[in-house]
C-alpha cells in the first residue's frame, strides 16, 4: 500500500488555484524530496496531507486514510514555522509528546535533547531560534511514524545544524516508512533522496529517481532544477 | 485522549489562573484588616493604608473576572488558530474533543472563580458574628422546610438552582460565541482578527434580534391568556419556572448552534497563517 | 573517510567507486567487516537505498560479500583488490592524459614531465574522485 497517494488533487484558495490535477504516490521506506520555487504549492500539499486544509477536488490518501484523526497517528509533522508551545519546558513537551502518540521514542528523543547539550528543564522560550527548530525537529524524528512530512526542514538553518538534521533523517531511515521534504535548497538535500517531485505554480512537473535524472540528463537533480525553473 | 487534552489545558491555563487566586486570596486577607477596624483609629498613615488594602482587593477581583475570561478566548485563539494550531490540529484527536476539552476547562475557571471571589469576600467580611449568622441563615432554610412555608423556601432554592444553571449554561454558551466567531473570522485569508472580532458582533446582533422578535410574538399569539385560562394551577411561581426552564433550553440551543459553527469551520475551513 | 560527489554522475556509481577506494587503499581492509548500510549512508550524508544499491554492484563484482547473520565483509582475494586497483588506475591515468593531450604535449614530453616531478618530490597528492 502507498504511504501517500494524491489523486487529482486540486486546492483553490478563493479563485486562485494553488494546486491543480495533482497525481502521485509515494511508497514505503522512500526520501522523497518535493521540489519547487517559493509559492509553488509545496506547503499547500503538505498541509493537505495533514488535513489543515481541505481539498476543493481530488483525493488525498494517507496510509489509505483520509485525513483526520486516525491518520494524524500515522504521520509527523514538522511545520515550516516553530509551532511547539513556546510556555513549555522541554521536558513538559516530552511529556505532551508521550501522552499523544503511542510511537513517540522518549529515549530517542532524550539522547537527541542531550547530544545538542539542550537542558530538559529550559522553556522553549527562552532559547534562541535555531534551538526551538531543533526541539521541533527532535520531537519529529523521535516518533516511529510512517510518514515524515518535513515541511523546509533546514530553510533558515545554519550549515551544521543542516548537516544534523540530514544525518538525523538518514540515521532514522525504516524501510516501511516514507519521508517527504519539501525545500528549494535541492544542492543539499539532493544525496539524501530516493526521488524528487518538481511542482510549479500548482501543477506537478515531474517525478523521477535522483539517479535517474543523472544518469539520463547527465547533470545533477539542483542543475536540472535550475534548467526547468529558469526565469 | 479527551482526558489528556483537559489535562494539558489545565496545565496551560492554571498557570495564569492559580496565581491569580493566590494574589486575590491575598488581598482579602489584607482587606479584612481594614473590616476589622483601621478606617476607626486616629493614625491617618492607617486609614491610607486601609483605603488602598480594600482597592487592591477590589482590583484583584477585576482582574481575576477578566482574566478567566481573556485565557478563555486566548486560549482557542493562539492554541488552534496560531502557530500552535500547527501541532494541535495535527494530534490524533477530532475536533470535538478539542473544542470540548476548551471549554469544559474554561467553565471550570469561571466556577472557580465564582466560588474564589465568594470565597474572598467571606474572608474579608469574616469576624464572630458573620460566621453566626450565616449558619443562623443556613439553619434557618433547613427549619423552614420541615415547617409549612416550606413551599416558597423550596421554590426558592429551585429557583436559585435553576438560576445558577441558566448562568452557568449561558457562560458556556458565551464561549462557545467567541469560539465560533473566532473560528469563522480566522478562516478568512486576511485580516483574521478583524473578520473574528465583527462575526462576534454580527452574532450578537442576530441572538438580540430573534431574543426581541420571540417576546414581541409570545406577546401577540394570546400564549399567556392560554396558559392562565386552561391550566388553573398556572400561577406566578408557576409562569417564574417555566420562564427559567425555557430560558434554560434557549440557552442550550444558541450554545449547540456556535458549537456547530465552531466544528465546521475548524474541520473544513481551517486555513493557518 | 572523506566523501565527494560531482554532479555529473549518479550518487551510486560515485559511491561505488569511492568504496573501491577505500578498499585499495585499505581504509577497508581486506576481510574486514563493513559498516552496516545506515552508518555508511549517515556517514557518507547519502540516502539510504542508494548505499545498499552501491554495496548490491560491489558484491556482484566480487569486492565484498555478505554472511547472513554477520553482515558484509570485504573480499580477502588479495588478486581481486590488486585487480581493482589497476582498473582504478587506469581510470585515473586515462584521464590525466586526456587532460595533457588537451594542453598540447605529445607522450613523451608527458613521461618526461612526470619523470622530473616524481624525481624531486615523489608523487604527492592523489585525487580519489573519479
Amino acid at each position: 500500500m502507498s504511504i501517500l497517494e494524491c489523486k487529482d488533487l486540486c486546492k483553490n484558495y478563493g479563485r486562485v488555484p494553488a494546486l491543480d490535477q495533482v497525481s502521485f504516490t509515494v511508497e514505503p521506506g522512500r526520501i522523497v524530496g518535493l521540489l519547487g520555487p517559493n509559492g509553488s504549492g509545496k506547503t499547500t500539499l503538505i498541509k493537505l496531507a495533514n488535513g489543515l486544509l481541505t481539498p476543493s477536488s481530488g483525493e488525498i490518501l494517507v496510509c489509505g486514510m483520509a485525513p483526520g484523526k486516525e491518520s494524524h497517528a500515522c504521520v509527523s509533522y514538522l511545520p515550516e514555522r516553530t509551532a511547539i508551545p513556546t510556555w513549555m519546558s522541554a521536558r513538559q513537551l516530552l511529556d505532551f509528546y508521550e501522552d499523544f502518540y503511542a510511537d513517540f521514542r522518549r529515549d530517542a528523543a532524550e539522547e537527541m535533547l542531550a547530544h545538542l547539550n539542550i537542558q530538559a528543564g529550559q522553556r522553549i522560550k527562552q532559547m534562541s531560534k535555531g534551538t526551538r527548530e531543533k526541539v521541533q525537529l527532535i520531537m519529529v524524528m523521535s516518533r516511529a511514524a510512517k510518514l515524515y512530512l518535513l515541511d523546509e526542514p533546514i530553510g533558515g538553518v545554519d550549515p551544521a545544524t543542516r548537516d544534523y538534521i540530514l544525518s538525523t533523517i538518514i540515521g532514522n531511515y525504516n524501510p516501511e516508512a516514507a519521508v517527504v521534504i519539501s525545500t528549494h535548497l535541492i544542492s543539499d538535500v539532493e544525496k539524501v533522496l530516493d526521488e524528487v517531485i518538481f511542482i510549479n505554480q500548482g501543477r506537478m512537473v515531474l517525478q523521477s529517481s535522483v539517479d535517474q535524472i543523472r544518469e539520463e540528463k547527465g547533470m545533477s537533480v539542483d542543475e536540472l532544477f535550475r534548467e526547468v525553473f529558469r526565469c | 485522549m479527551l482526558r489528556k487534552l483537559m489535562k494539558h489545558e489545565f496545565r496551560a491555563t492554571g498557570r495564569i489562573m492559580l496565581p491569580l487566586y493566590l494574589i486575590l486570596i491575598v488581598t482579602s486577607f489584607g482587606a479584612n484588616l481594614t473590616t476589622r477596624g483601621l478606617l476607626s483609629t486616629e493614625y491617618r498613615i492607617l486609614d491610607v493604608l486601609g483605603v488602598l488594602l480594600v482597592m487592591a482587593f477590589a482590583i484583584a477581583i477585576v482582574a481575576v473576572c477578566v482574566m478567566s475570561m481573556v485565557v478563555m478566548v486566548q486560549r482557542f485563539y493562539k492554541n488552534l488558530l496560531q502557530d500552535e494550531g500547527y501541532v494541535m490540529m495535527t494530534l490524533p484527536v477530532s475536533v470535538h474533543q478539542q473544542i470540548w476539552s476548551k471549554l469544559i476547562v474554561s467553565a471550570v475557571w469561571f466556577a472557580a472563580t465564582v466560588l474564589m471571589i465568594i470565597l474572598a469576600c467571606c474572608i474579608v467580611a469574616f469576624n464572630v458574628e458573620f460566621v453566626d449568622e450565616f449558619f443562623h441563615f443556613i439553619g434557618d432554610i433547613f427549619r423552614g422546610i420541615m415547617r409549612e412555608d416550606a413551599y416558597f423556601i423550596a421554590n426558592g432554592t429551585a429557583f436559585a438552582v435553576e438560576g445558577i444553571v441558566l448562568c452557568f449554561l449561558g457562560s458556556c454558551a458565551m464561549c462557545l460565541q467567541f469560539y465560533a466567531a473566532l473560528a469563522v473570522g480566522h478562516s478568512s485569508a486576511n485580516h483574521k482578527m478583524v473578520w473574528s472580532v465583527g462575526m462576534f458582533f454580527l452574532f450578537q446582533f442576530v441572538i438580540q434580534f430573534l431574543g426581541s422578535m420571540l417576546v414581541i410574538l409570545a406577546d401577540g399569539t394570546g400564549l399567556d391568556v392560554f396558559l392562565t385560562n386552561f391550566l388553573p394551577q398556572f400561577n406566578g411561581v408557576a409562569a417564574m419556572h417555566a420562564v427559567l426552564i425555557f430560558c434554560i433550553v434557549l440557552t442550550v440551543i444558541y450554545g449547540a448552534i456556535f458549537y456547530a459553527v465552531t466544528t465546521f469551520f475548524l474541520k473544513k475551513r481551517l486555513n493557518l497563517e | 573517510m572523506k566523501w565527494l560527489f560531482s554532479n555529473d554522475a549518479p550518487i551510486y556509481t560515485q559511491l561505488i567507486q569511492q568504496i573501491k577506494v577505500g578498499i585499495v587503499s585499505g581504509a577497508f581492509p581486506p576481510g574486514e567487516r563493513l559498516p552496516s548500510v545506515r552508518d555508511l549512508a549517515t556517514e557518507a550524508g547519502v540516502n539510504p537505498n542508494t548505499m545498499q544499491r552501491a554495496l548490491m554492484e560491489l558484491e556482484r563484482d566480487g569486492l565484498v560479500y555478505t554472511q547472513r547473520t554477520a553482515g558484509r565483509f570485504v573480499t580477502e582475494d588479495k588478486n581481486m583488490i590488486e585487480q581493482a586497483k589497476r582498473s582504478l588506475a587506469e581510470r585515473h591515468l586515462k584521464t590525466f592524459l586526456t587532460a595533457m593531450l588537451r594542453l598540447g604535449f605529445q607522450r613523451e614530453e608527458i613521461i618526461d614531465l612526470l619523470r622530473q616531478e616524481s624525481g624531486e618530490e615523489g608523487m604527492t597528492h592523489v585525487d580519489s574522485g573519479v
